[in-house]
């Protein structure tokens, strides 16, 4: 190789900074990927980027003044360049043609190669795009249909399956960027969020809810209103329930994988009045409390 | 190629490259279930960081940059179409 100081036009006197400056000024004008269609910038290019890389390094540029190492030391690595691919790969999803698609509009055989040229290019796929979506507990069982706007301004319809659980992706096919030549458009994925209702708990295809009963409703039993993600239904509870006791709505759950649908859960929680209930009172005291203790099988 | 053997061919750190590719100075295919980059991913991720690690171009000036090459090597396949169908003009 030859003398690097040379190479880059430099005095061997030259500081830090005019070697970068001088290195930049040349390898602007001989970066291979910048003369695509010049041979001999590569081999230039590369005898400059290897005098760079030699003096740009202080400790390496002292050993060279000083005789130690020759300039040959400093050969860069071996990479192809984008010019390799870019002209030659007709497929890649850099391809662009507006740099003559004037032309191509034209009704001439010119126009009409240009075209071929153009249609030559491979297909590729657009890309994916991703978004994010909130909806209801209950819209998350039931299934619901719901309108997404994208930040361009335009609208996405998103159908969301019955069942879908917090964090599921909905992939809509040819939703995302449109592709090059047959290669089709990308797909729109949403991930849905699914909002939390306090009164229900999903535990796979069942849900779970607790539900208030009076004291009367408990120890007579009777019919209460439940609600459920898909509205309220009549529930009979039966005479004697107590806090705890579960009760199960078939198929009032989440659907399930392979057809039918899982079961809604709802554990009664016995609850007395509000407040002093001066009648409750006077009913209790009269009530036998020595027939019943809770605690007798040690649970305190 | 997937990501993690890019990476190492390209020489770019993680952050590096979701930045490029949100910028679409990269567009790896995406149609499969794993992302995959090509040699010219390679290439192109090589150019990108000449100009931006030795050139001192900032990241306007490589979406300018970017977009010229492209339309420079799209003037150079139509160019070389059109040498090939004149030098064998049967259709």
């Amino acid at each position: 190789m030859r003398n690097p100081y040379e190479v880059l036009g430099v005095a061997p006197t030259a500081s830090a900074a005019d070697i970068q400056k001088a290195y930049r000024k040349l390898a602007k004008k001989l970066h291979p990927d910048l003369n695509p269609g010049d041979k001999a910038a590569e081999d230039k290019f590369k005898e400059v980027a290897a005098a760079n890389d030699l003096l740009s390094d202080a400790e390496k540029r002292k050993r060279f003044d000083a005789g130690e190492i020759d300039a040959d030391g400093a050969e860069r690595p071996q990479h192809r360049y984008y010019r390799d691919f870019a002209t030659a790969d007709a497929g890649h999803p850099y391809a662009d043609s507006s740099g003559y698609a004037d032309y191509m509009d034209q009704d001439d055989a010119f126009a009409e190669l240009l075209r071929r040229s153009e249609q030559a290019r491979a297909n590729r796929r657009g890309r994916d795009l991703h978004y994010a979506l909130a909806i209801d507990f209950a819209e998350s069982i039931a299934g619901a249909s719901k309108r997404l706007t994208l930040p361009d301004g335009g609208t996405l319809d998103v159908t969301i399956p019955p069942g879908l659980v917090d964090g599921q992706i909905i992939r809509l096919r040819g939703k995302g960027m449109p592709g090059s030549g047959k290669g089709g458009p990308g797909d729109a994925l949403i991930e849905v969020e699914v909002r939390p209702d306090p009164r229900f708990t999903r535990e796979g295809d069942d849900i779970t809810l607790e539900l208030p009963i009076s004291l009367s409703e408990a120890v007579l039993g009777g019919k209460v209103r439940v609600p459920t993600p898909t509205g309220a239904v009549t529930m009979t509870v039966p005479k004697g329930s107590n806090t705890g006791t579960t009760m199960r709505l078939r198929g009032k759950g989440a659907p399930r994988v392979g057809g039918g649908q899982g079961d809604e859960l709802v554990k009664l929680k016995v609850v007395l009045p509000k407040g002093p209930d001066p009648e409750l009172e006077a009913f209790v005291s009269n009530w036998d409390r020595k027939a019943f203790d809770p605690r007798e099988d040690g649970a305190s | 190629m997937n990501k993690q053997q890019f990476l190492i061919d390209a020489g770019l750190e993680v952050r590096t490259l979701e930045f490029w590719i949100e910028q679409q100075w990269l567009v790896p295919d995406e149609t499969a279930s794993e992302i995959s980059f090509s040699d010219t991913d390679v290439a192109r991720a090589h150019l990108i960081r000449d100009l931006k690690g030795d050139f001192g171009v900032n990241d306007e000036g490589i979406d300018v940059i970017l977009h010229l090459v492209d339309q420079l090597h799209g003037l150079r396949r139509a160019f070389e179409q059109l040498h090939k169908d004149m030098a064998s003009p049967q259709r």
